[in-house]
């Protein structure tokens, strides 16, 4: 910029000066061409002394650069307890920021490696709560596989749909050139050269891949001919499943796999860098839609009949020329006309879904909705640690600018550009900030990493891939190049005010006092006060929920996961194999007792077949009440009190009278005081009485910040079949230790069924609170590393401030103050700064915390103890770095203090 | 400040004095400048009128001399140059510089 501003200007001069000589020349009476031609003779050479011109100032330019750059060098090397302190916090700050925006480039903003990504439509609809006043369901969607999330105002937001909806709107092409459907289902089985494991599958439409714009690795993609009922089953596998299974892309083409139990060919791969459509998931295997007739059966041909059943997810690529509110004008009014068809009673018609078109470059949003909250919350502390870091250099460097205040007066005093100092002073401090950024990036690459790893927190398919890439290095220099001008311009101007002479006057550290500083420090005290206010209300979140009353084992028990059903297994049989299998396993040394349930305790609102419908004692309706599955010995094994009665033993069989286990609470809320036992229970949707054999201590049914149900009933597992269970085992010793043993006894049972969900309790338990952990750990972390280097900040202006003061001190001294007089003078200017930041920051805390509250459990986010609690480490940590230039001040030596002056 | 200025070696009738003595009497731009040592020297002063301007640059670099835009006394855009407080300074050492070389090289000669 400047150069060619200059290069410009020089030009420019040249040219004029040649046009008057000309002009002069002409007026002596020369012709023009004559006059122009000697006008150039008398210059000389244009170019060349245009060149050497440039030259001047190119070379002074870049001379001095180094110059600087080398006295940059010197004075961090000799000054190397501050360079290093400099360069650790801005890389730390600088590391922090750059490792929590890699993690939200890939999370949030990342398009799918697909062809035109921002083309891409997702289909989504959104509707009034299903519920009405009565708690009752009533809605056109009668049943679905799929999820639904929050809209704003209350309503339900998906993007599940009917298989009409999809052949509907497929043939209003004139807004997408294609529109597919795909939909994730739970794990499948799949088994390859006899090797049984559980891997996500997605069943796409025929449509999927070209409608994407992918081309394979290897052999062919699914195409329409593949996706109809009787079609050759075929299959396309991830490019990674294809090395691990497989050695490679080309080995896997026309080999034949099982998914559960069903066989297909293998035709194609997917290229390496394509995940499918949802960040979230990357399925290793695609299978042609109508291939779900196979593997499901009878349930699946519902799907496709029923008009109320929503489960097929879509996508369409836009029509060039088409934007997505025209796509979305086209298609609402169609899709609404349609569902309107499907309504069954006025009720349902009062709120049918209304279409809603959403941008399909980023794929779903499954991911981005579940971490882009805790992720910004995240950036916000690295940023305030950045701040904080920032506002600590410029401090250090004020500090030592005041230092350097009659070096560089006399300088000035010579002639020195002011400008030439601000220079010099600012490569400094853009040296110091390239190198935090350059070791920010080794702390990013390693805080990427173990940011994952703490997210993930041993999640089987958590796919994240984040990784450092040039936006981000871009953006990380920028930052450190930033920070750097920033807190090196305010220093820069201050020392070279041209009011040099009182510095030269008053040699010593002495010189006006800067008002800079302070201003810094309770910047600094008041961002470190809002950090430790989060990480207090994290830490409190995270010990309630580690309080919470489970009810049942935390330790010693191992838990994993089989789908008999999956490799071939039906009812009754598959009841006769899991019970059986029980048995077996309760033989292993070390195992005190073995059970089954349809899923873990705090799986058991979301996962597994259970019964979800209305129950009745008598005519009364039981009120949140939540169902387990229980094989024999399952409240022996979870640990879980008997009150009264039995448990759920080797007697409850699939043809004898069913029976029910129930909770205290619900035994108090529902009998009173008369004994329960004997008392039935109806379940009224599969038109089943269950005889009350016993009642169990209160379990906390379900995840443990959801309310859970207070009230349980547990089932006889062999009486309602689940296709699906998850095992414990009581074990003594590492519960993990047993999983070989428990793998060979599965294997010996029926190798086709794979181990899956393998966890101890504890760490299931750990991992539902996962997030708060995440959060307790760094904001905990953030807020040390933030207290630190503010009070850092506070030790340095006190120790200037104690320094500059030695003869006042002196004085006092000499006078008769005493020791613990002075401390107390030096500590009072100490906790005015603490108590400014914390006057400031009270607020913003409290405005801050508010932010907070959705990431917070049974506490609030004004909670005045946590408050308190911050105020006083604050304080504390600020006394304590008041505390050692304070002694240093009382032990000044008048005579020597005096003497100096 | 670090480096010295670049000398001005050439022998007495040195640019760079020139040039800091028109400007130390007004301010000038460039052609201003060659017309002003022209004409006080009676035309006995020839310079190579290129020069000038690596030499111009030099002295700004210096911070001898400032250049600002402005206009000539023909109405025409020019970048006007100004002597600053430290180029008096150098004229000044220059001028005494340039008074014992003459000096001395007159006593050589024998007119002094």
């Amino acid at each position: 910029m400047e150069s060619s501003r200059r290069s410009d200007a020089l030009r420019e001069e040249m040219e004029l000066h040649l046009a008057e000589k000309a002009a002069e020349l002409e007026a002596e009476g020369m012709t023009p061409e004559r006059a122009r031609s000697e006008a150039r003779r008398r210059f000389g050479n244009v170019g060349l002394k245009y060149e050497e011109s440039r030259e001047i100032w190119m070379t002074r330019f870049w001379s001095e650069l180094a110059q600087d750059v080398r006295y940059g060098c010197r004075t961090m090397a000799s000054n190397k307890a501050f360079s290093a302190l400099a360069i650790l916090s801005l890389a730390l700050g600088i590391g922090a920021n750059t490792a929590i925006y890699s993690l939200m480039e890939s999370i949030l903003f990342r398009s799918l490696p697909v062809a035109d990504p921002e083309s891409l439509a997702v289909l989504n609809w959104r509707s009034h709560p299903p519920q009405n006043a009565n708690k009752e369901w009533v809605h056109v969607v009668h049943r679905i596989q799929g999820r639904f999330w929050p809209g704003d105002k209350g309503a339900l937001v998906t993007g599940i749909f009917p298989y009409a909806a999809f052949e509907t709107l497929r043939e209003e092409n004139n807004v997408f050139s294609t529109l597919f459907g795909y939909f994730i289902g739970p794990k499948r089985t799949v088994a390859i050269h006899g090797q049984a494991t559980v891997a996500s599958v997605q069943f796409v439409t025929g449509e999927y891949f070209r409608g994407l714009g992918v081309s394979p690795a290897a052999g062919r993609l699914i195409d329409s001919e593949d996706d109809r009922p009787g079609a050759e089953p075929v299959a396309v596998l991830s490019f990674a499943a294809s090395q691990n299974r497989f050695g490679g892309p080309s080995n896997a083409i026309r080999q034949s796999i099982l998914v559960d139990n069903i066989p297909f060919t293998v035709v194609g791969v997917a290229p390496p860098e394509f995940f499918g459509v949802d960040p979230a998931v990357s399925p290793e295997l695609y299978l042609p839609l109508h291939t779900n007739l196979l593997v499901d059966g009878a349930e699946a041909a519902e799907m496709y009949g029923d008009p109320n059943f929503y489960w097929l997810e879509m996508m369409g690529r836009l029509r060039p020329g088409v934007s997505m509110e025209q796509a979305q004008a086209v298609l609402a009014p169609r899709f609404h006309q349609w569902v309107a068809t499907t309504a069954k009673t006025d009720g349902e018609r009062a709120k049918l879904p209304a279409l809603i078109l959403n941008p399909g470059a980023g794929g779903l949003g499954s991911l981005r909705r579940q971490y882009s909250k805790p992720l910004y919350v995240l950036m916000a502390m690295v940023a305030l640690i950045l701040a904080v870091t920032c506002a600590n250099i410029a401090n250090l460097l004020l500090a030592r600018a005041a230092a350097r205040r009659r070096e560089i007066a006399v300088r000035l005093s010579l002639g020195a550009g002011r400008l030439r100092i601000v220079r010099q002073l600012l490569t400094e401090s853009v040296l110091l900030a390239l190198l935090g950024g350059a070791l920010g990036v080794v702390f990013a690459i390693w805080g990427v990493q173990s940011l994952t790893f703490l997210f993930s927190n041993g999640q089987e398919s958590f796919t994240l891939r984040a990784e450092l890439n040039w936006n981000v290095l871009a953006v990380t220099a920028a930052l450190s190049v930033v920070s750097g001008l920033l807190f090196g311009l305010a220093p820069a101007i201050q020392v070279t005010r041209p009011d040099v002479m009182p510095a030269l006057k008053y040699g010593r550290v002495s010189g006006s006092r800067s008002r800079l500083q302070p201003v810094l420090v309770v910047a600094q005290i008041a961002m470190s006060f809002v950090i430790l206010v989060a990480a207090g209300l994290f830490v409190r979140t995270l010990n309630k929920l580690q309080s919470v009353q489970l009810g049942y084992g935390r330790e010693n028990i191992l838990l994993f996961s089989l789908n008999a059903r999956q490799a071939g297994h039906r009812a009754p049989e598959i009841t006769t194999f899991y019970a059986d299998l029980r048995k077996r396993l309760e033989t292993i040394p070390g195992v005190s007792s073995a059970t089954f349930s349809h899923s873990s305790i705090l799986k058991a609102g979301h996962a597994g077949a259970t019964y979800r419908g209305t129950m009745k004692i008598g005519a009364v309706t039981i009120e949140g009440a939540g169902v387990i599955s229980a094989g024999p010995r399952f409240l022996t094994t979870m640990q879980i009190p008997i009150l009264a009665g039995r448990e759920i033993d080797e007697r409850d069989q699939s043809g004898s009278p069913p029976v029910a286990v129930v909770s205290e609470r619900l035994a108090r809320t529902y009998f009173g005081n008369e004994n329960p036992i004997g008392r039935r229970i109806t379940l009224v949707d599969i038109k089943r009485d269950v005889e009350i054999v016993g009642v169990s201590g209160n379990v906390r049914y379900g995840d443990l910040k959801e309310a859970g149900y207070p009230m349980t009933v547990f089932v006889a597992a062999r009486q309602f079949s689940p296709d699906q269970v998850t095992y414990a085992l009581r074990t003594a010793g590492d519960p993990l230790s047993y999983v070989r043993s428990v793998t060979e006894i599965v294997r010996e049972a029926d190798s086709r069924i794979p181990v899956t969900n393998v966890v101890t309790q504890a760490a299931e338990i750990d991992r539902t609170i996962n997030r708060e952990t995440v959060f307790a750990k760094l904001s905990t972390g953030f807020a040390v590393l933030a207290l630190l280097i503010a009070c850092v900040g506070l030790y340095g202006i006190t120790s200037y401030n104690v320094a500059r003061q030695a003869g006042e001190i002196g004085i006092r001294m000499a006078l008769g103050a005493q020791r613990g007089a002075v401390v107390r003078m030096v500590l009072r200017r100490v906790l005015i700064l603490a108590a400014a930041g914390l006057a400031i920051s009270v607020p913003g805390a409290l405005t801050a915390s508010q932010l907070v509250k959705s990431f917070l459990f049974e506490t609030q986010p004004n909670d005045p103890g946590t408050l308190a609690l911050a105020g006083v480490i604050l304080v504390s940590a600020a006394i304590l770095a008041g505390y050692v230039p304070a002694r240093r001040a009382s032990r000044i030596d008048p005579v020597a203090a005096l003497r100096n002056e | 400040m670090g480096r010295k200025p670049k000398k001005n070696d050439s022998l007495p009738g040195s640019l760079d004095m020139l040039i800091l003595r028109a400007l130390s009497l007004r301010d000038l731009h460039g052609y201003g400048i060659v017309q002003f040592i022209q004409q006080s020297s009676g035309n006995e002063l020839l310079i190579e009128e290129g020069s000038l301007y690596p030499a111009l640059q030099r002295l700004e670099l210096n911070g001898w001399i400032q250049g600002a835009w402005g206009v000539t006394p023909n109405n025409r855009r020019a970048r006007i140059y100004r002597i600053t407080a430290a180029g008096r300074k150098q004229l000044e050492v220059e001028t005494r510089k340039y008074a014992k070389l003459t000096l001395a090289i007159e006593r050589v000669m024998g007119m002094a």
